[in-house]
């Protein structure tokens, strides 16, 4: 039931993309955040939804995959966009039944706010699609490497995420270890209500947890035996290097920003509705 | 022993271990240990339960420091803290459980923390971690996860990992009690193949008796002492010693001195399956 999982939603592949340093990536993901932030008129939401098309074609990553990853904020979304449709204030009035009143203001508003949510989704999902956790982890470490001095402890935090990495998939295989031996054992963990449930979850937890805590005094005793001394002095196998195409990426995503603010500025550029 | 005129590169000189147990006893853990290991050699330790080989193997790379006597590793005593470093890249450790000593999600990622660690140059750090996949015959799984091998491939993940990082001698606790008999043969192979062709010293704990029979000598730990060590003939041919530490001799050696209790003609140096036949053949 746990078997074959694949950590994370990394998408293999060898496009200009996949290639891509993990700091680039980062960095001009969070530059086309604040552009999604920036648009304010039509015009902007629709450059910026090309734009997200054109990036997926580029990653060579299915549009479905990309699309999927709408789907665990869907509820939000059409709450957002639910939310402001029935409660925007506005004039023009489109439609009306009762109290109940649509305005074209709220409608503006909801489409909006729901677009700047998918294309957040979307962004930051080619993101994770295109990067596997290690090397996204090394681009973490490195990215966060000169907040050191006011205290971020960035090589701790990277090494805590390659081992959870690590132990992820091991964990699961106890998990469902440990479910087969409490069933064999007339565990039941199927009916009752939720209250019932959870508390059917204690025979796994709590094995689960004396083992991982075990685990995890075996590991840091094999780490020190391999001379680990935590981040100072240590060098890596990997190093990672910009190359011409991360100056691209860059160049690029301060076109979006700059076309965006440029939008924003000037309200008239718009599309005819 | 060919190997006992080479200069010791581990030296113990009665080794005290203690520690308080869950009723605030003292329990000395290892009581006055005194043994060289010469370099180049091949030791199995072998002990029943609770005998103290994991706590002598701690204290070989200074994972544990001793409360009395000393532990001196290529003339390096490990009480001094600025020997730490230098006396863990000397001395690499194989633990039990081949899954809580991996580190890193990708095996040439982990074989590399050694390195790593202690700083060596990233040209260098591919350089070793190449060698010792190959060393240990794992190339071919050099970009794996490693939660996808074998127990035995894991162990030799482990294994490799000791070799990048430079070690001398390799100590290894007890690394085939989880693996199958497949895994266990990698694992002696292996470890055979490095002493033989690379000289590495090789302190190997067990208690599968087949496994220290292929040693250079085996020592018999006993509540914390050495009880008696030897070749493994010497060792394996005392049957009635071995049972009385609770240690199951092999099977042969087991079956010879029953034979000689019953009056059997039977030799006292038997401990093969092979020269059991042999003798009763004759």
């Amino acid at each position: 039931m746990l078997g074959n999982i694949t950590l994370g939603q990394y998408y293999p592949g060898d496009s200009l993309v996949h290639r891509l340093d993990p700091r680039t990536k980062i960095l001009v993901t969070l530059l086309l955040i604040v552009a999604i932030f920036l648009a304010k008129t039509a015009l902007g939401y629709v450059s910026l939804s090309i734009l997200v098309l054109l990036v997926i074609a580029l990653a060579r990553l299915p549009y479905l995959l990309v699309f999927r990853s709408i789907k665990p904020l869907a509820l939000i979304i059409i709450l957002t966009l639910g939310l402001h449709l029935f409660l925007g204030q506005g004039e023009k009035v489109i439609w009306s039944y009762k109290f109940i009143s649509i305005t074209e203001e709220g409608l503006q508003m909801g489409v909006k706010m729901s677009m700047r949510l998918i294309l957040l989704l979307m962004f930051s999902s080619i993101l994770t699609f295109t990067t596997s956790p290690i090397v996204l982890t090394d681009g973490i470490e490195s990215l966060l490497r000169p907040f050191r001095k006011i205290g971020v402890p960035a090589h701790e935090l990277a090494m805590m995420m390659t081992i959870a990495l690590r132990f992820i998939p091991t964990l699961l295989e106890e998990t469902d270890r440990i479910v087969k031996a409490q069933t064999a054992r007339g565990a039941d963990f199927a009916s009752g209500n939720i209250l019932q449930k959870a508390k059917n979850m204690l025979p796994i937890l709590i094995p689960l947890f004396i083992s991982a805590f075990r685990r995890a005094d075996d590991l840091a005793i094999a780490m020190e035996a391999r001379c680990y001394r935590g981040g100072e002095g240590r060098t890596r196998m990997h190093q990672l290097a910009y190359g011409m195409r991360d100056g691209g990426a860059f160049v690029f995503a301060f076109l979006v920003l700059g076309l965006e603010l440029f939008l924003r500025w000037n309200p008239s550029l718009t599309l005819p509705f | 022993m060919e190997n006992s005129q080479k200069k010791p590169i581990i030296e113990i000189k009665n080794l005290t271990h203690t520690y308080t147990d869950t009723e605030d006893r003292q329990v000395k853990a290892l009581d006055s240990v005194t043994l060289d290991i010469a370099e180049g050699e091949f030791v199995a330790i072998i002990g029943a339960n609770g005998s103290g080989k994991s706590t002598l193997a701690r204290h070989l790379n200074a994972l544990l420091l001793p409360d009395g006597g000393n532990c001196l590793v290529d003339g390096k005593d490990t009480l001094e803290e600025d020997n730490l470093w230098d006396i863990r890249q000397t001395v690499g450790m194989v633990f039990q459980n081949p899954d809580n000593q991996i580190v890193a999600a990708i095996v040439e990622e982990d074989v590399a923390f050694g390195p790593e660690n202690i700083g060596v140059e990233p040209e260098e750090i591919r350089r070793r971690v190449r060698k010792a996949l190959e060393t240990v015959g794992m190339t071919h799984y050099t970009h794996h996860a490693p939660h996808l091998l074998s127990g035995g491939q894991k162990q030799r993940i482990a294994i490799a990992g000791t070799l990048a990082l430079g070690s001398r001698v390799i100590v290894l606790d007890e690394p085939t009690a989880m693996l199958d008999p497949r895994g266990r043969k990698e694992i002696m192979e292996t470890m055979k193949m490095l002493n033989r062709e690379r000289g590495i010293t090789v302190v190997y704990i067990t208690h599968y008796m087949v496994e220290a029979m292929e040693a250079d000598r085996v020592v018999v730990m006993d509540h914390g002492k050495v009880a008696f060590q030897g070749t493994p003939r010497k060792v394996f041919s005392k049957v009635d010693r071995l049972e009385k530490l609770g240690l199951e001799a092999p099977l042969a050696a087991e079956f010879a001195f029953q034979l000689r209790q019953a009056g059997g003609d039977i030799p006292e140096d038997i401990i093969t399956d092979e020269e059991l036949a042999e003798a009763l053949c004759h």
